[in-house]
């Protein structure tokens, strides 16, 4: 499939609403789950965004901006996950693994900008000096069109300008090469659970990490909601543990 | 004593203008910098009540908003509790230099309870549901989400309130109330993130053994599964964790991951 034209300035739009979205972390529309489909809609194959949204917002469940380290961008990787998907015909797994390097690009970009903004810092304080508000809000609007004008030209270059390179430098990957994006595609969420479980395991709670992962082995499901349910039980079993000890004795005994 | 302190509320400020901090906090990242983080955006939505209250004395309305471009990096759907607070001690006439040393006290424990309540239990909570519900090509995964988050979103009017008018004693409900229910939660995310693990982490080893003429047996099918399925999806993980713990940057454990891949694919490992 080719980007046209109107596709390419759809796809830019949406790019610059949610990148603001990204940056002020307001309505959470820049996740993968949301942007994928978005994205899908509009090249037409809401499939395939759907897709999509299942594996770039499980490998970037545990990626996020916490404690200072900035993550590859989640709204660039979404995009070019659906795209590439679409416009190379490979499989969604290796168009992720393909798409990375230009969330990693994002990411780069977005920290250039939130370094250079520092220097307005000196603006705001003078304008502080002369009590004048209406200067600090000028900054804040100024922030915001610097994030969305920065994000629509990276996204119209990625998405249409350089979509036949693209195309031709996957197709003139031999097989190996490709085949390599897909296995990362199948590796990559294992970071982001990671990243996940190293903020909220603690040892007494690897019972349920081994039960939730043995329910999704051995038995057959569709989707993650049984195994949410299980946690639900667990969660209730502590929670009325924790209350009744609080308690004391007597409520344990009789019924 | 507490009839007098309620009498004060609402002389400056109108209950608009703290529900307006409620939409406004979301300047709170607007030109976020790395040198002083969310401090202009802070700033801007504070904006509108500093001019009320410091209508007539410029002086002071140049020094608190001198205060407030001071460093902050606090969450962003719980900082309109700070500003409520905040909000309602200057219109008390608190000294400045008080409302200051609160605002320090407690931008980080604010951001603490937000990263746990937020991006460590909801989130994972939410996408483990949603994304594999999208994987089947259900829509319903992509406007579960929404709308949960839109839920998340309008927490922030109330939440502005509750700074104004309760003030700090809330933060120690919050606190409490988040300290009880948080080590449920935690069990919660950590059995999906099990489940996780099996079903989303995918490695297949390719290569077969020969182990007598004719007759070989395959590494993944043969030996791995026979073990347990998806015990290489699960060491992998924890492979990742180990190093993430050893203060291994995420991103360079996202480029070697794509790296190690492409070698293994060629050498016809996975």
């Amino acid at each position: 499939m080719e980007v046209t034209l109107l596709m390419g300035i759809i796809i830019t739009l949406i790019a610059m609403v949610v990148a603001l979205d990204s940056s002020l972390e307001g309505f959470f529309i820049f996740r993968p789950i949301i942007v994928c489909p978005l994205i899908g809609l509009a090249v037409g194959d809401l499939e395939t965004g759907l897709l999509a949204a299942g594996i770039v917002e499980l490998a970037f469940a545990g990626i996020t901006a916490v404690g200072g380290v900035v993550p590859p961008d989640a709204v660039m990787t979404s995009i070019m996950t659906v795209v590439l998907a679409k416009t190379t015909g490979e499989p969604v797994a290796a168009a992720f693994a393909l798409a990375v390097p230009f969330g990693l690009l994002a990411q780069f970009i977005g920290n250039i900008k939130s370094t250079v903004l520092s220097f307005f810092n000196k603006t705001a304080d003078r304008y502080a000096k002369e009590a004048n508000l209406g200067g600090i809000m000028r900054l804040c609007i100024f922030g915001m069109t610097l994030t969305v004008v920065i994000y629509g030209v990276l996204t119209f270059l990625s998405v249409y300008v350089a979509q036949d390179a693209l195309v031709d430098l996957v197709n003139m990957m031999p097989e190996w090469l490709t085949h390599g994006f897909s296995v990362a595609g199948g590796l990559l969420p294992a970071i982001g659970f990671a990243m996940l479980l190293r903020v909220i395991l603690k040892a007494k709670y690897v019972p349920y990490l081994l039960a939730g992962f043995l329910f999704a082995t051995f038995i057959p499901i569709d989707n993650i909601l049984p195994v949410a349910i299980m946690g639900v039980a667990f969660a209730l079993l502590e929670y009325y543990r924790v209350n009744n000890t609080n308690k004391g004795g007597e409520s344990n005994e009789g019924i | 004593m507490k009839a007098s302190k309620k009498e004060k509320k609402y002389q400056k400020v109108s209950k608009r203008d703290i529900t307006a901090l409620g939409y406004r906090s979301l300047l709170n990242q607007a030109i976020f910098n790395y040198e002083r983080m969310q401090n202009i955006g802070f700033t801007a939505t504070l904006a509108p009540c500093l001019k009320k209250i410091y209508k007539n004395d410029k002086k002071k309305l140049a020094e608190v908003t001198e205060d407030n471009l001071e460093f902050i990096n606090t969450h962003n759907v719980l900082v309109p509790f700070l500003e409520g607070l905040m909000v309602s001690l200057y219109e008390g006439g608190e000294d400045p230099e008080t409302v200051k040393k609160i605002k320090i006290s407690m931008f980080g424990p604010l951001a603490g309870i937000g990263d746990a309540i937020f991006w460590f239990t909801v989130m994972p909570i939410m996408s483990g549901i949603c994304a594999s519900l999208a994987s089947e090509g259900n829509v319903l995964g992509p406007i579960l989400y929404f709308l949960v988050f839109l839920a998340v979103f309008i927490l922030r009017f109330p939440l502005a309130h509750m700074g104004y008018s309760t003030g700090v004693s809330a933060l120690d409900k919050i606190q409490a109330n988040t300290e009880k229910v948080g080590n449920s939660a935690s069990i919660l995310g950590v059995t999906i993130l099990g489940g996780l693990i099996a079903s989303y982490v995918s490695i297949t080893l390719l290569p077969q053994i020969e182990i007598s003429d004719g007759t070989f047996i395959s590494l993944q099918t043969d030996l791995f599964d026979k073990i347990i399925p998806n015990l290489l999806p699960f060491a992998f993980t924890f492979l990742i964790y180990f190093l993430l713990k050893k203060k291994v940057n995420p991103t360079i454990l996202i480029l070697s991951t794509l790296v190690v891949s492409v070698l293994l694919a060629f050498f016809g490992i996975l």
